[in-house]
């Protein structure tokens, strides 16, 4: 979002705040957290072979904070971030995840206007129905260091006792070099009930220039233990970039130019996303959630291997145990970058299972998590200890375990472990 | 005349007619019904109403910490409680009916939680969102006792709706003012789990109001929390703010 907009929307929000809630307090929240970061760097994945096609850091370290304002109907969320490690200088990023002005039509009716952060799914680890929210990572659920983003957007919202209805309109339009400018625009659609302790959501969404999703949300409570939630979004064709090597028998090749293409933009094919999940609070206050997940859209296990061996073709081809003609190896190395753009923090393949433990004992926070691929049984597991030493202050550790075969989802990324202590401070 | 002083003025009414009859009987007695209605009056003054409250959590004595919450009533079924702890601001617990939902800024989704969850040290989520017994459960007189000097009604509770906290309470209830004294909270399998203390009342805006109740864990020896509550004032906030899709606009 241009400054130029942030500036309308102040004063807009200001000049159109009735008086009354002009009057209204100024609520805050301040978050502080400092990471420091160890990495154990997998230098036998083919993907990055001796750590030297991207390099990796092998420590980091990541200051950011997060100051949510409010005063009457304005609401903005500035995250300002500082990263360094020791591979790059210290850089500084400043982000406005939200700017926005919730003005009330009518008991009943409210409208949105600017940037904003919605969440529409049930799920805790995914939120394929969160059709206009910042899609979540299943390693990092809550966004501890507080890096997503809303989207641009005016939403109309009616609400009608347990019933909602929401209207979404996001463009990430802006002003560049001067000049406004449109970008494409996005329409979403949720019907939302309450019906006999059944959450249940419909969700429709179409971008200019993609297809129509339909989808649908729910969740329903068992008893005082048990909750139980699911999500579906399918939609005719996909226009998500495919490497082409996953059509091909042919993994002995080098592409010369960008290899990816929308392959089933034109495809009758239904693709979807399925989320099933439970929850389970045990008396002693142990909570469990469990997740699988399926997305259609990912990489079959036939589809991963393919690409699997092209990526150690071209590795091979790097370490000098291929030879190829002294032309090729830096069209090689350019084919390994551009490979890794197949993989998703959220997923490459298709089905996955989630779980997360957790417990509080004292002023302890004990949690585990477990991310992994069902089809090659590759995973990360995450243990995290947090420490609440004051209302505003806490500590923490978070070690990261990457395990499976080399040539597996999880087996193959950057790291085999990475261990972080943080600290965090609220007001 | 709010919906609140009709119950009162409506029980109270009810309570005269029958009384020539329960004389006749040679009880002065009202029905375990009546003292339930009239009990809760004092712990919520209004149809519709706003409190502070503050729980604090000691164990052998020593606090340990401390929370504070604003609490909306609307009506008989629903509850909006505002988390107001720097580590938790933001976050939001809400009921209506029978179902609650516990909404935090950092996921931004909220969940589905139960009454009984606890919300802080001995605290259940419904001791906060759920103060009007006679919507919960089904009362039976048990007998009249002394309690600490105080002649009080002994009834036993049994949760009539899927949302009351507890399965079973035994509440004293004081005869000459029908302030609740006293709460003994069992679990279904019958273990004595909790006990309540209604300990101080205070003239409010020209009622009088619980504004302090001790909480004894019978679990676990040692541990007591105490929630306190002030500012009582009467509010009607918008139907719109007890829809679970209204918590993520809420500050």
């Amino acid at each position: 979002m241009s400054r130029a907009y942030l500036v309308l929307l102040i004063v807009a929000g200001t000049i159109a705040a009735p008086s009354k809630l002009r009057s209204q307090d100024l609520e805050y929240r301040l978050s502080v957290v400092d990471e420091g970061t160890i990495n154990s760097i997998n230098e036998n994945t083919p993907i990055n072979y001796d750590n030297s096609i991207l390099p990796q850091p092998y420590r980091e370290n990541i200051g950011t904070s997060n100051l949510f304002l409010s005063v009457g109907g304005f609401s903005t969320l500035v995250n300002l971030s500082t990263s360094t490690d020791n591979l790059h200088s210290p850089g500084y990023t400043c982000s406005l995840r939200e700017c926005a002005y919730d003005y009330s039509l009518s008991d009943a009716m409210d409208i949105t206007v600017g940037k904003k952060i919605l969440k529409w799914g049930t799920g805790y680890a995914f939120n394929p129905t969160g059709v206009v929210e910042p899609q979540r990572t299943p390693s990092d659920p809550s966004d501890r260091l507080g890096q997503n983003e809303g989207s641009d957007l005016a939403s109309l919202d009616y609400f009608a006792g347990k019933s909602s209805l929401t209207f979404v309109y996001v463009n990430d339009s802006g002003v560049k070099s001067g000049r406004w400018y449109w970008g494409a625009q996005e329409f979403a659609l949720r019907a939302y009930t309450f019906l006999s302790g059944l959450d249940l959501s419909l969700v429709g969404h179409y971008r200019e220039g993609d297809r129509l999703e339909l989808g649908t949300n729910w969740s329903y409570v068992i008893g005082d233990n048990l909750e139980l939630h699911g999500e579906f979004l399918g939609k005719q064709g996909s226009s998500i970039l495919y490497h082409q090597i996953i059509t091909t028998d042919d993994d002995q090749q080098i592409f010369t130019s960008y290899p990816y293409t929308a392959m089933y933009d034109h495809s009758s094919e239904i693709f979807y996303k399925l989320l099933l999940g439970g929850q389970y609070t045990f008396g002693n206050g142990i909570n469990i959630v469990v997740e699988f997940y399926r997305n259609t859209e990912g990489l079959s296990t036939t589809q991963w291997k393919r690409w699997m061996e092209f990526v150690k073709f071209q590795s091979d081809i790097q370490r000098g145990i291929t030879p190829v003609a002294p032309d090729l190896i830096e069209p090689s190395r350019y084919n390994l970058l551009w490979s890794l753009q197949t993989l998703s923090p959220r997923g490459t393949m298709r089905d996955y299972v989630f779980g997360r433990e957790y417990i509080a004992i004292a002023n302890w926070g004990i949690e585990l998590i477990q991310f992994m691929n069902a089809d090659d049984l590759s995973a990360v597991i995450i243990p995290t200890l947090s420490f609440k030493i004051s209302d505003n202050l806490s500590t923490y550790g978070r070690l990261s375990v990457f395990t499976g075969k080399c040539d597996s989802e999880f087996g193959a990324l950057f790291y085999k472990t990475t261990f972080s202590l943080g600290g965090e401070v609220q007001l | 005349m709010n919906r609140n002083f009709a119950i009162v003025f409506w029980v109270s009414l009810s309570f005269l007619s029958c009384s020539k009859t329960m004389a006749q009987n040679s009880s002065d007695r009202p029905s375990a019904d009546q003292i339930l209605q009239l009990s809760d009056v004092s712990r919520n003054g209004w149809d519709s109403y706003n409190v502070q409250t503050t729980i604090q959590n000691f164990e052998d004595g020593k606090m340990k910490d401390e929370g504070r919450f604003d609490v909306t009533f609307k009506g008989m079924y629903k509850t909006l409680v505002k988390f107001l702890n720097a580590d938790v601001k933001g976050e939001y617990l809400l009921m209506v009916d029978d179902d609650m939902w516990l909404y935090m800024p950092d996921t931004r989704k909220p969940i589905r939680i139960t009454p009984l969850q606890r919300l802080m040290g001995d605290a259940s989520n419904g001791d906060v969102a759920r103060t009007r017994y006679a919507n919960d459960y089904a009362p039976t007189f048990l007998r009249e006792e002394v309690l600490e000097g105080t002649q009080c009604y002994v009834l036993n509770l049994t949760a009539k709706r899927d949302g009351a906290t507890y399965n079973r309470i035994e509440y004293w209830i004081a005869k000459a003012t029908n302030r609740p004294r006293r709460a003994e909270i069992y679990l279904t399998s019958g273990i004595h789990y909790k006990t309540i203390d209604f300990d101080t009342y205070k003239e409010i805006l020209g009622r009088t109001l619980l504004t302090e109740m001790t909480i004894t864990d019978r679990l676990r020896s040692g541990r007591t929390t105490i929630m306190r509550y002030d500012s009582y004032s009467p509010k009607e906030l918008p139907e719109k703010y007890f829809n679970k899709d209204y918590l993520e606009k809420l500050k």
